[in-house]
């Protein structure tokens, strides 16, 4: 891995560059609520933050998306539209880095979405989390505050300058065309790294036990555990919406006169509507039963068919619930259950 | 402020009381400053209630929540009651809830809790970004004195509080059943940031609320944390036709959040719930508290009142009608 | 018939549906909870050459403007020249395919999940038992077996529906009573002047029929309840959980195992059914 260092009055200038050939997402500032959006300018990056509110998911999933639009009348004429060009997010946290990998196993196999040719053409430049919030528990799901493993390019602000981690070849192949920007990191640099690594590691104070979770959860599934835990939840999709790793959507036709689009938007597997029959029959008619589907869709389903659990610790659910449904506090109460 | 010991004693002799179900309350969240809603089905779990300023949800929002799971042969439903700790405005949501017919009187007790209230939760990140582990919060002198971790700020009131609690109309409980804590004077709501939005021209209210609006992300978090939005199909779900698309943007998003103030006026007791819910700081409250005072202006009317029916099912001749003629 | 220009164009997603021409309508049950069959044949004849499936498989079909439905084919995939769908009138979108005409233009694309495994059950005796709109993909599965006759053992074909005017297909069932090669039982619920066959519900035909489970494979689809009685019975035969075979629906959308909303647990209707086994049913978690 290459190691490199970037002055920090130089960000701007990379940013520059690259604004010439691909299109540019960063974390921006709307009134205080950090989102990522497309940016024409380095002065609209917003890099000094703890974590965005809507996670990175938002660019390659879009929350409102046309799949395609049709005409209809004497002829009728269906087009889908073409795939984004180059991207790259800059400024995204680990967490979220790790969120892009797990999805990715959803949107390809058989039927490659979208989502895929989009993934291809981004590129990542990670940010390292200097100060973890108190719902943050990346490292309890595979991940951490420095975690390099799903970025292309990893940042890690080490004062004056940022220190460069070069993680794979889409990664040097950016680098390299500001070359100029870069020099070497010296080991004072890298040891001023491992000391605020070292330092946003250890600030991160909850843990979740996540070790055989999954099947802890196979024997609990008929407990009553569930009818509990789903008392106070209000039925919202705050948490889905926010969280890297729910990537459920709903399609529908949007029509004007003889013109209209299918579109899909972000759905949420908390509202009853999510499942409901045209007969009327509802799968999962109660929120128990709805409040237990996520809890097991991100702990044992998508871990039975993809070896990995669907979460990255990023806090995000746990922050924004209401009413304090934490999804730390129900996995470490499901693994006291016995049936 | 209300005695901790005595909420407790209050709420475990009506969970021991037959013809009760359950009594909702508010426990120790599950880290730092977080309160969560509490379901107490014995003596036991009633012993985790506690009352503070952090206690920002309005529990009156449970009772319709409450699934009727269908029932086995020969199985009758479960007619008793539910307790509910409740706030000033939270007992106006009860109030009105009554009024329109949600809810029977029998069907609740209400513990009411006069309330010197509560913090806004993202006023406090701000004022306080250290860890809160263990906080604690105390009321002196018209400040707050936090102490976390070993930390301790006193802060004025008016800086943590939620918006819609800094003139309060209603800090006493106007419905009850036990009263707990010393009676609150109420404050007089001044609606001087409805009023400084009403002195902006059309573009500028535009620019204001089209970068609002356009965070929105129609989680719908104000809808369900809302004690007044009990509507069995919400609008927002009805198909055929489909008042609102579910595409996300500027024009749709606008929509929803307009509506549904719309559907509360006359309605929004004024916890601010919503606002506090939101994930992406929409300032709900400040469309909500223009529709209150437009009440009050054009039919001298607020919500959660004895009337027998509420505003907006009726009309009298003496309506103002400028908008028509 | 006048024939609609058509085109499909744009970088390829797995949702743009091609298109198809509605060729003929056949209204199989009038009245509430109507039910017609469309005959389609897609407008590009490369496609249509191209579109092969096995039975139980299914297409999403677009109503385009209102949106779209996962329905099992109910013709066989050895009629090449056309596909048809069996849709019941019931919500938004089969209310408005309900008006289509011949002529019409929808969307279809597919073909989606995991059809009925015809190539297993080769030289085994299929018994088909199913109840008013199950009855489609079975259809499908008969046509299929009528057409590779000498690939599979004894045929039965059970199948109910509340009244005559309910069945599906009924001419067609009523013609292969006639046929060699195929035991056909119909059933209504209750007595009809006219009726002669089997009247009683369709779990209990099937203990009247009382299929041999040896070297059997037994197919049911229909409404939840009759498909828990026919389970029931197929058990009380002798046949074995692995014998026994149903389809499950759900609503969908994306049919192709992303949108999250099929699952039961960790499988997705759309994508790893809609046929199951009834071994494969009992240990799935999760509601249906």
């Amino acid at each position: 891995m290459e190691k490199m260092i970037l002055k920090k009055k130089n960000l701007p200038e990379f940013v520059e560059k690259a604004l010439k050939e691909y299109r540019v997402i960063a974390p921006t500032d709307n009134e205080g609520i950090i989102v990522f959006k497309e940016i024409t300018n380095p002065s609209e990056m917003m890099l000094n933050y703890a974590n965005t509110r809507i996670p990175a998911k938002s660019v390659l999933l879009q929350q409102t998306e046309t799949l395609f639009t049709f005409s209809q009348g004497k002829t009728v004429a269906v087009t889908s539209p073409e795939v984004n060009d180059k991207t790259l997010i800059v400024g995204l946290r680990p967490c979220d880095a790790q969120s892009l990998a797990i999805l990715d196993h959803v949107f390809g196999g058989d039927y490659s979405d979208p989502y895929v040719e989009k993934r291809e053409n981004t590129i990542l430049v990670g940010l390292t989390c200097l100060n973890p919030e108190i719902t943050c528990f990346c490292t309890s799901t595979g991940g951490g505050p420095s975690c390099a493993e799903y970025t292309d390019v990893q940042l890690t602000d080490i004062g004056e300058n940022y220190y460069v981690e070069v993680v794979t070849d889409k990664g040097k192949t950016l680098t390299e065309r500001a070359s100029g920007l870069f020099a070497p990191a010296a080991e004072a640099d890298e040891r001023k790294k491992k000391e605020l690594e070292e330092k946003a590691q250890n600030a991160i104070t909850r843990t979740m036990h996540t070790d055989g979770i999954a099947e802890k959860l196979e024997e609990i599934f008929e407990s009553p555990f569930w009818r509990k835990i789903a008392l106070k939840c209000l039925g919202c999709a705050a948490c889905t919406y926010v969280c890297p790793t729910c990537h459920c959507f709903d399609m529908q036709d949007e029509t004007a006169g003889t013109r209209g689009a299918r579109i899909r938007v972000w759905d949420s597997c908390m509202y009853p509507e999510y499942t409901v029959h045209a007969s009327g029959h509802n799968p999962r008619p109660e929120r128990m039963n709805r409040v237990r589907n996520r809890v097991y869709h991100k702990f044992n389903y998508f871990p039975k068919n993809c070896n990995v659990i669907a979460c990255v610790g990023c806090g995000r659910g746990i922050e924004v619930c209401p009413v304090n449904v934490d999804i730390i506090d129900v996995i470490d109460k499901a693994r006291e259950v016995n049936l | 402020m209300v005695n901790t010991d005595e909420l407790r004693k209050t709420a475990k002799e009506i969970v021991e009381r037959e013809d009760v179900k359950y009594v909702i309350g508010y426990e120790k969240g599950t880290y730092g400053c977080r309160i969560s809603p509490s379901f107490a089905f014995s003596p036991e779990d009633a012993d985790k209630f506690v009352f503070s300023p952090l206690c920002v949800q309005n529990l009156a929002v449970y009772p319709l929540l409450e699934e009727k799971l269908p029932l086995k042969r020969g199985e009758e439903e479960d007619m008793r009651k539910v307790g509910i700790v409740v706030k000033g405005c939270d007992s106006r949501a009860v109030a009105q809830i009554f009024q329109e017919k949600g809810l029977d009187r029998e069907d609740v007790i209400l513990i009411g809790v006069c309330c010197t209230g509560v913090i806004d939760l993202k006023k406090l990140a701000t004022q306080f970004p250290e860890p809160l582990e263990g906080l604690e919060v105390t009321e002196e002198n018209g400040n707050f004195v936090l102490t976390a971790n070993g930390i301790t700020k006193t802060i004025p009131k008016e800086e943590l509080l939620l918006r819609t609690c800094i003139h309060c109309e209603n800090p006493t409980p106007v419905v009850y059943d036990v009263l707990l804590g010393e009676e609150v004077a109420p404050s007089k709501e001044d609606y001087q940031k409805v009023k400084e939005l009403e002195e902006k021209s059309l573009e500028e209210k535009w620019e204001y609320w089209e970068k609002k609006f356009e965070r929105c992300i129609r989680c719908y978090a104000c809808r369900n944390v809302c004690p007044l939005c009990y509507c069995k199909e919400c609008m927002v779900d009805h198909l055929s036709p489909q008042w609102v698309r579910r595409s996300v943007n500027l024009s749709e998003n606008a929509a929803w959040n307009i509506m549904r103030a719309f559907h509360l006026a006359g309605r929004c007791i004024g916890c601010g719930a919503c606002e506090q819910a939101c994930p992406v700081d929409i300032p709900l409250m400040e469309i909500n508290k223009k529709l209150e005072k437009d009440m009050k202006e054009l039919f001298d009317y607020e919500a959660a009142t004895e009337e027998e029916k509420s505003l907006l099912t009726m009309f009298k001749p003496d309506d103002p009608g400028e908008f028509i003629l | 018939m006048t024939t609609t220009e058509t085109s499909v164009t744009g970088a390829p997603n797995p949702y743009v549906p091609q298109l198809a021409e509605i060729d003929e309508v056949f209204d199989e049950v009038i009245g509430e909870r109507a039910i017609k069959t469309f005959r389609f044949s897609f407008c590009d004849e490369k496609v249509q050459n191209q579109f092969t499936f096995m039975p139980g498989q299914c297409v999403m079909v677009s109503a385009m403007g209102e949106g779209e439905c996962m329905f099992a084919l109910s013709s066989s995939p050895t009629e090449t020249d056309y596909l048809e769908v069996s849709v019941m009138k019931l919500g938004k979108v089969t209310s408005v395919l309900h008006d289509y005409e011949p002529g019409d233009i929808i969307g279809v694309r597919g073909p989606y999940g995991n059809g009925f495994d015809v190539k297993g059950w080769k030289g085994k005796n299929i018994i088909t038992v199913g109840g008013g709109i199950g009855q489609p993909p079975l259809r499908s599965l008969i046509w299929y077996i009528l057409d590779n006759r000498k690939d599979y053992g004894k045929l039965d074909v059970i199948y109910g529906a509340r009244t005559s005017n309910d069945l599906s297909f009924k001419q067609e069932f009523f013609d292969l009573e006639k046929r060699n090669g195929v035991d056909v039982h119909l059933s209504i619920d209750v007595e009809e002047d006219g009726w002669t066959r089997f009247v009683g519900f369709v779990p209990d035909n099937l203990l009247a029929v009382a299929p041999s489970p040896e070297n059997a494979v037994a197919i049911t689809c229909g409404p939840p309840i009759m498909i828990h009685f026919v389970i029931q019975n197929l058990l009380k035969l002798g046949f074995t959980d692995e014998q026994i075979y149903t389809t499950l629906e759900m609503r969908m959308k994306c049919g192709i195992g992303k949108c999250g909303r099929c699952n039961i647990g960790n499988v997705y209707v759309c994508k790893d059914g809609p046929v199951f086994s009834y071994a494969q049913l009992e240990k799935m978690k999760g509601e249906r």
